[in-house]
């Protein structure tokens, strides 16, 4: 359908997330002639592809996927989008709901140019939750490097501070307003598409796995910020209790998921992730070995499945049936992993000079009510009820996904959202 | 191990199992986390994860046979931990119990004890031989069974003015070596049955099993086991180590008195009811307390342990523990207190009560005692937890 002709206009569709599926949501919807507004709660769009180092299918850096669509977000008149913003109230039925929406204030302006002079300024640091609290950042911040827009924010904690001041009158641009106050707007839509995506699971919860005990075990999310270009370390991949270069890493699967004390369901794609991040070893460490433990090795799809049988014929790497269940202290900062190697059936104890757990993914409706009339599972999944129609969830916010089918899923939703005004 | 195994999946035996509390046992998904959870599970081939995947495709001989069933304690930790909440430690009670009925004879029996609906057939039969022998004898002008008893010559209430120690004793030693001869029948097979599956599964660095060496293990074994030793390891089930405990040694010590209680009446022929103050006296006094109160924690434990599979089984055992304790205590004291009708009622009723527990030992949960000691024993003799250190 061409962009001229368009289609015909019968209401605005609400997208509530801005990561990859929210975009692909609105761009679908709006390049078919809908306005959408994409509301998201961080200061900048692109959601947890932002953090990664590279993503699925192909391995892209984010800047490949993300900057095209922004670009498309930027060309496009009909879609409005609210960074900061959190939905407060969602009123009225499928065709027609008032959606109440909460601006918090970002204190910087659209003349900033991000050049840096107000953080420069700024004295105070608070860890910096990009990057999982791995290193810290200014009060006054851009997000990351890519962030969009592009614009600086300036943290809520440091305002009536003296750091505050410092930021405004380092700023030549007046970009800086800290008089900036939050604002609630009314928005009317026809329908509602959540993709609200997902959490990494609280690695803390998993008792037996150590995390937050022995600062070597991490989490596949931070190890992926710590291999990023744009993370704490420029891409060395290091261990954080003294920045040594691994020489041995090891994976553990199903670091919550999988487990009807943490997660029931599999993640889906934490197994490819640990693959993955073998890459990003494998690559930047000719010597290093890695381990991955694991119940079952789940590598959907024929593409995943060659990545896989490409990585086992590495012969660092080593693939180990059984799931890790403690993990012991072991001298010089290294950890000492407990597992039963299913095959053999013997115990081993191998010791690691660092460890990645395979966290799961927690859908965001798990941990926060969504303020809306939505089905939820246990897990914290939205269903989606055709029937009913009018909101529908795409993305992790309805199932563990990649990118693939979390855009295939969303193009789905901007057709149902879009099936949704015509009906009325 | 051989290479090629062939798998022959026995449904029925998995129905068994299941039926005998491991009825989750087709949840696992074989994580090995268990193996890891397993507070007491050795490096050299650990359980219970072998065990689960064995339960799950029915191969019965791979585990009535193993020792590793006995070597668990019930600790709970690998249930708890499971991501499946598949209970291995529900499975191993499931597969001891099976595997008791398996070295018991006669196999029926086996199935009564461990049939609730046989409960009733059962609890008759000691009344039945009771009352039957006393009447029989009754009419060879043998008065070993009185129902009108009167006090003893020191005008005392006496238990054997109803049921003559002669009776008791006539009863209980034939019974009693019935036990050890189906535990030793039991054991020829058993002990045998292990050695060839560890063998089989590596477990073992001996080739043949050596009588002195055995016995070695079992002097090194049983202190560790009334220290419980590898049940205080336990995590979850932890609290349950003192309360077994204290059952465990009331019972060695009511064996112990009624052991020198019998010396003392036939080789001393002192007659009972002995004076409150005798040493041993105190200890039974003491030791009955222990069961009772060992006997109410371990009983209120699996009430509150909502996550734990209890059946028959295990309660089965417990009333008895906990029957046995009370009957005993209450019948000493409504002797004491001059309730002559209540007091003859209530031992008749403990006497009923040890009845069960001496015939139906080598058939119930309890047999535990024999089997478990037996298969550490062989643990310690088999040198696999040492053959990796």
């Amino acid at each position: 359908m061409s962009e001229t002709k368009g289609a015909p206009f019968s209401g605005s569709i609400m997208v509530v997330g801005g990561g990859i599926s929210g975009l692909t949501t609105a761009l679908e919807a709006a390049e078919v002639g809908y306005e959408v507004f994409i509301v998201e709660k961080n200061p900048y769009l692109g959601g947890r592809v932002a953090q990664l180092k590279q993503y699925f299918p192909k391995l892209c850096p984010p800047t490949c996927g993300l900057e095209i669509n922004f670009k498309r977000i930027k060309d496009n008149p009909r879609i409005k989008f609210f960074t900061l913003a959190d939905v407060e109230s969602v009123e009225g039925a499928a065709g027609s709901y008032n959606v109440t929406v909460k601006l918090n204030p970002r204190y910087v302006n659209d003349n900033c140019t991000c050049c840096n002079k107000c953080a420069e300024a700024c004295q105070a640091e608070v860890p910096n939750e990009f990057n999982f609290g791995m290193d810290k950042r200014k009060g006054a911040y851009l997000p990351h490097e890519m962030s969009y827009p592009a614009k600086y924010v300036i943290s809520p904690q440091i305002i009536g501070t003296e750091d505050a001041r410092r930021c405004k009158e380092a700023c030549p641009y007046d970009a800086v307003d800290l008089e900036m106050e939050a604002k609630t707007i009314e928005l009317n839509v026809g329908s509602i598409v959540w993709t609200t995506g997902w959490e990494p699971y609280d690695a803390a919860r998993i008792d037996n796995l150590g995390y937050g005990r022995y600062p070597n075990i991490v989490t596949n999310m931070m190890f992926e910020r710590l291999a990023a270009d744009n993370g704490p370390t420029g891409g060395q991949i290091l261990r954080p209790s003294d920045n040594k270069a691994p020489e041995n890493v090891a994976f553990v699967q199903c670091a919550g998921s999988r487990d009807e004390n943490h997660l029931p369901y599999c993640s889906y794609i934490c197994c490819m992730a640990s693959l993955k991040h073998t890459t990003y070893i494998r690559e930047q460490y000719p010597d290093a070995k890695v381990t991955i433990f694991y119940i079952d090795m789940r590598t959907p799809g024929n593409r995943y499945e060659k990545f896989y049988d490409k990585i086992k014929e590495d012969q660092n790497v080593t693939f180990i049936k059984g799931k890790v269940a403690a993990v012991e202290e072991a001298e010089d900062g290294r950890v000492t992993l407990v597992a039963e190697d299913a095959v053999s059936g013997e115990k081993l104890h191998q010791t690691f000079d660092m460890v990645v757990l395979a966290t799961g993914m927690q859908p965001t409706a798990a941990t926060t009510k969504l303020p809306a009339d939505l089905v939820v599972t246990e897990d914290g999944f939205m269903l989606n009820d055709y029937e009913k129609g009018g909101m529908f969830a795409a993305g992790c916010a309805n199932r563990p996904a990649d990118v693939m089918m979390s855009n295939q899923n969303a193009t789905g939703m901007a057709l149902k959202a879009i099936q949704t005004m015509v009906k009325r | 191990m051989a290479d090629k195994y062939l798998v022959q999946p026995d449904v029925e035996f998995i129905k068994e199992i299941r039926g005998l509390g491991g009825d989750s046992l087709k949840k696992c998904f074989q994580c090995a986390t268990c193996s890891v959870a397993c507070p007491i599970s050795p490096d050299t081939k650990p359980f219970p994860r072998k065990e689960m995947i064995a339960a799950s495709w029915g191969l019965k001989d791979k585990l009535i046979s193993s020792p590793d069933i006995w070597l668990c304690h019930n600790c709970g930790d690998c249930s708890t931990m499971c991501p499946r909440g598949a209970k291995p430690a529900d499975v191993m009670s499931a597969l001891r119990m099976r595997a008791i009925k398996e070295y018991a004879t006669p196999k029926a029996l086996a199935e009564a004890v461990n049939d609730p609906k046989k409960l009733p057939l059962l609890a008759a039969v000691p009344a039945i031989v009771f009352i039957v022998i006393g009447m029989v004898l009754q009419v060879f002008g043998i008065n070993w069974l009185d129902f009108t008893p009167e006090l003893d010559a020191h005008g005392q209430i006496a238990h054997a003015q109803f049921f003559s120690t002669w009776l008791v004793d006539l009863i209980f030693v034939p019974l009693s070596i019935w036990a050890v001869v189906i535990f030793a029948l039991g054991l020829k097979r058993f002990i045998g049955d292990i050695h060839k599956n560890a063998l089989a599964e590596g477990k073992t660095n001996k080739d043949k099993i050596e009588i002195k060496g055995f016995l070695n293990a079992i002097v090194k074994v049983v202190p560790n086991i009334l220290k419980h030793r590898k049940f205080s390891e336990c995590g979850e089930n932890n609290d349950r180590a003192t309360p077994h405990m204290m059952v465990l040694f009331a019972f060695i010590a009511l064996a112990f008195v009624t052991g020198f209680f019998f010396f003392v009446l036939y080789g001393l022929g002192i007659h009972g009811p002995y004076s409150q103050f005798h040493p041993v006296k105190i200890l039974a006094n003491i030791a009955g307390i222990a069961l009772v109160i060992g006997g109410a924690l371990l009983f209120k434990q699996r009430l509150d342990k909502k996550d734990e599979m209890s059946t028959y089984k295990d309660w089965y055992l417990l009333w008895l523990v906990l029957g046995l304790g009370v009957t005993g205590m209450l019948s000493e004291l409504t002797r004491l207190a001059g309730a002559a009708y209540l007091t003859y009622f209530i031992y008749f009723i403990h006497l009923m009560l040890v009845f069960h527990l001496i015939a139906f030992l080598p058939f119930s949960k309890l047999a535990h005692l024999v089997y478990r000691t037996v298969a550490m024993a062989y643990n310690e003799y088999s040198e696999r937890e040492v053959k990796k250190a």
